[in-house]
């Protein structure tokens, strides 16, 4: 069995762990993506602040959500990150601060280095594979894809931010997914 | 409606609803397509598609949350896999009581009888008791009120303190009410200090020197809160957070702890 399906097998039994209550379960989980869903939602958000209590949030949901994950529908790293996504977009969404925010993402840059630290997560290979993945893409679909992704924002709100016809927006968005999926088929 | 085969608008459409990009209303309709309509065309593509984009999320910079965020998680799970333990385990106790409760029942009538002559005086404490509680809670309510009326306010700006040096997991937030120039300041996860250091407060205005706001120490959770008015004339740059000898000091001497821009 290779790495990956190991991994993914390994997720599946520790959710059907956390479905009977075993709160252990919910600890490996959260050893094994806490940094990195929490890595995401800190992209999204802006700040540790609400990133933390985002990323409570997602896993609480997932320990409450346990019993009816489908597996049928993907697996369990991509179930989670999903959750992860919608829940640190409503945050963004349900503030009104949504600029000041992103001010306050570049300026903590600068102000706490120390939270930025060397990669050691075990899924590097993934994260490598998907930056060369994004690095592939022409600027003109990576960036309809990351605003849409990591800010939230509609295909007709990126059309207006960009100053860009609707029709190509969601064209773009469509062949730099269809690119991502294929170079990223190993990984799904 | 649902579809025989894929065509090139709904691979748009499952690209669209996979990325987030439809609008609430589309992505509403679509999703209930997928639900209701149980097209497994649509499905099985968009499935794939947000597999592929949900990987995405590790192309973010790997930044660490604080161990707190853990530990509060852990305690909410274990706690709440004490409850279901306890209710798994009710027909039991059910039983139990309902066995206990019939061989009681004469006895019990018998103990009304005995309470009646004493419950007056009993229930005349009771109530006060309540009727104290009550006016804690009316008063705690309209603190909680009062503190979330204050803090969504649109005259409210938010600023977030960032855990410096070896207090990463430490956070704060300033509430600053620019127009009453008054800060509600709150804090989480900082270390208690021993007896002889304090947090300290500054306001750090753009030109000149740190300005002492306050001395604080943290409840034994490491949080704290508090407000705070802001002097005159000040055109403030950040908020910052030292650790300092007991009393303070008059100007930042010990590390930061804290720190956000205004």
């Amino acid at each position: 069995m290779s790495d990956d399906r190991q991994v993914e097998q390994e997720d599946r039994q520790i959710i059907q762990r956390m479905a009977s209550k075993d709160a252990n379960a919910l600890d490996a989980f959260y050893t094994r993506y806490g940094r990195v869903v929490f890595s995401f939602i800190f992209r999204i958000v802006g700040n540790r602040f609400d990133a933390e209590d985002v990323l409570s949030d997602v896993f609480w949901q997932v320990w409450q959500q346990s019993p009816r994950y489908d597996a049928s529908r993907g697996k369990p790293v991509a179930w989670l990150l999903t959750i992860a996504r919608t829940r640190a977009i409503d945050c963004l969404r349900s503030s009104s601060r949504q600029q000041l925010k992103t001010e306050e993402f570049d300026t903590q840059k600068d102000l706490a280095p120390s939270m930025r630290e060397p990669d050691s997560f075990v899924l590097a290979d993934t994260r490598q594979a998907v930056q060369d993945a994004l690095g592939a893409l022409p600027e003109q679909q990576r960036i309809p894809l990351e605003m849409a992704y990591f800010q939230g924002m509609s295909h007709t709100e990126i059309a207006s931010a960009l100053g860009q016809p609707l029709g190509t927006v969601k064209d773009r968005i469509r062949t730099g997914m269809l690119h991502l999926r294929k170079r990223l088929k190993p990984y799904i | 409606m649902k579809h025989s085969h894929l065509t090139n608008d709904l691979q748009e459409q499952a690209s669209l609803y996979a990325a987030g990009a439809m609008t609430e209303s589309e992505r509403r309709e679509y999703a209930h397509h997928l639900e209701d309509d149980r097209c497994e065309v649509c499905r099985a593509e968009v499935d794939e598609l947000q597999a592929a984009m949900s990987i995405v999320a590790f192309s973010t910079p790997p930044v660490s949350p604080s161990p707190a965020v853990r530990e509060r998680l852990m305690e909410q799970a274990r706690a709440a896999a004490t409850r279901s333990e306890t209710k798994g385990s009710m027909p039991f106790l059910s039983r139990h009581w309902l066995e206990l409760l019939t061989s009681l029942a004469t006895v019990g009538a018998i103990v009304i009888a005995l309470a009646a002559t004493y419950s007056n005086g009993e229930l005349r404490r009771v109530e006060a008791d309540l009727r104290s509680r009550i006016s804690q809670l009316e008063v705690q309510l309209a603190r909680s009120e009062n503190l979330v009326a204050r803090v969504t306010s649109p005259d409210i700006r938010i600023v977030n303190l960032a855990g410096q040096g070896q207090n990463v997991q430490a956070s704060g937030r300033v509430f600053w009410d620019q127009k009453q120039k008054h800060w509600f300041f709150y804090a989480k996860d900082l270390p208690q200090l021993t007896a002889d250091k304090t947090y300290e407060l500054w306001f750090v205005p753009k030109t000149g020197n740190p300005v002492r706001a306050v001395v604080f120490n943290t409840e034994s959770n490491g949080s704290t809160q508090f407000d705070i008015d802001v002097p005159d004339g000040l055109d403030l740059r950040a908020a910052a957070v030292t650790t300092e000898p007991a009393g303070g000091t008059d100007e930042p001497t010990g590390a930061f702890a804290l720190l956000g821009a205004m």
